[in-house]
């Protein structure tokens, strides 16, 4: 539920399985989703394996919002929401960009050691290794968010 | 901003960059400040010695494939030791140990590189 404060600040209400960090658009400040949503993790039962991988992949989703969504703005912010309903992790990362027209192939090391594609362009292809399902979705007027999910069950 | 603290020592045959800290976009001046030092220094056999508990996101794997594709055209071997075992699986899932062996230890890579 959102609500606006007397200063006009929209409030966003959350439940009782959710936590959001609000990170600034600066390279480097993914560290802080990446901690709180391993210590989310670990306080519902993943095991330091599956922490790792989630990690990663919040650190991947976050520097893709903050580089490609946000294109480096100053003045921009990248929110992430995690959340445990008992069987399923699920973190939502949201920039204000404009979200992913076409997903990029699956990086070719060896074109990339004889330079015929870019070193860059791993995150994706990270993200989507490490997770057990990935969605990239346009929010209506706010911008782009990307949702990765980890499964209880695959983590014991 | 971030900053590595690397330093490069000769053992044998083999020439160790020992790398403090994280591995990210941040690190590219001191990775290919040590790299360049020890290419002029007639280096054949780089050894990279990551700190167990570095951070390295893309940006820095980034930075690795390219100082693998340096490393080719000049003929240098390079190999890697001191990755925490997530690491391992992300160097792996990416393919960088097709260019690059992966070692547990430092005594184990010098061992077999020498």
């Amino acid at each position: 539920m959102n609500v606006t404060s007397d200063q006009g600040e929209m409030i966003r209400f959350l439940d009782e399985q959710t936590l959001e960090v609000n990170l600034p658009n600066k390279l480097g400040y993914e560290r802080i989703a990446m901690d709180c949503t391993a210590s989310f993790a670990r306080i519902v039962g993943f095991v330091p394996e599956r922490i790792s991988d989630l990690k990663t992949a919040v650190a991947e989703a976050c520097l893709n919002a903050m580089e490609h969504g946000n294109r480096g703005r100053s003045d921009a912010r990248v929110i992430v929401s995690m959340n445990f309903d008992g069987q399923t992790f699920s973190v939502s990362v949201m920039d204000e960009g404009e979200g992913i027209v076409e997903l990029p192939e699956d990086p070719d090391i060896e074109k990339k050691i004889e330079r015929l594609e870019p070193p860059r362009g791993l995150g994706i292809f990270l993200i989507r290794r490490l997770m057990d399902h990935v969605e990239f979705n346009k929010l209506s007027d706010q911008g782009n968010m990307l949702r990765m999910v980890l499964k209880m069950s695959r983590s014991h | 901003m971030q900053q590595n603290e690397i330093r490069i020592e000769q053992r044998d045959s083999v020439t160790v960059l020992e790398i403090q800290g994280d591995i990210t976009v941040f690190s590219e001046p001191f990775l290919n400040e040590a790299y360049t030092c020890a290419s002029n220094q007639g280096a054949v056999k780089i050894l990279l010695q990551f700190d167990g508990n570095a951070y390295i996101n893309s940006g820095g794997i980034a930075l690795l494939i390219q100082l693998l594709a340096k490393a080719r055209t000049r003929d240098q071997e390079v190999a890697i030791t001191g990755l925490s075992a997530h690491f391992k699986k992300i160097f792996h899932m990416v393919g960088i140990t097709k260019f690059a062996k992966i070692y547990d230890t430092l005594q184990e890579a010098l061992q077999k590189m020498s």
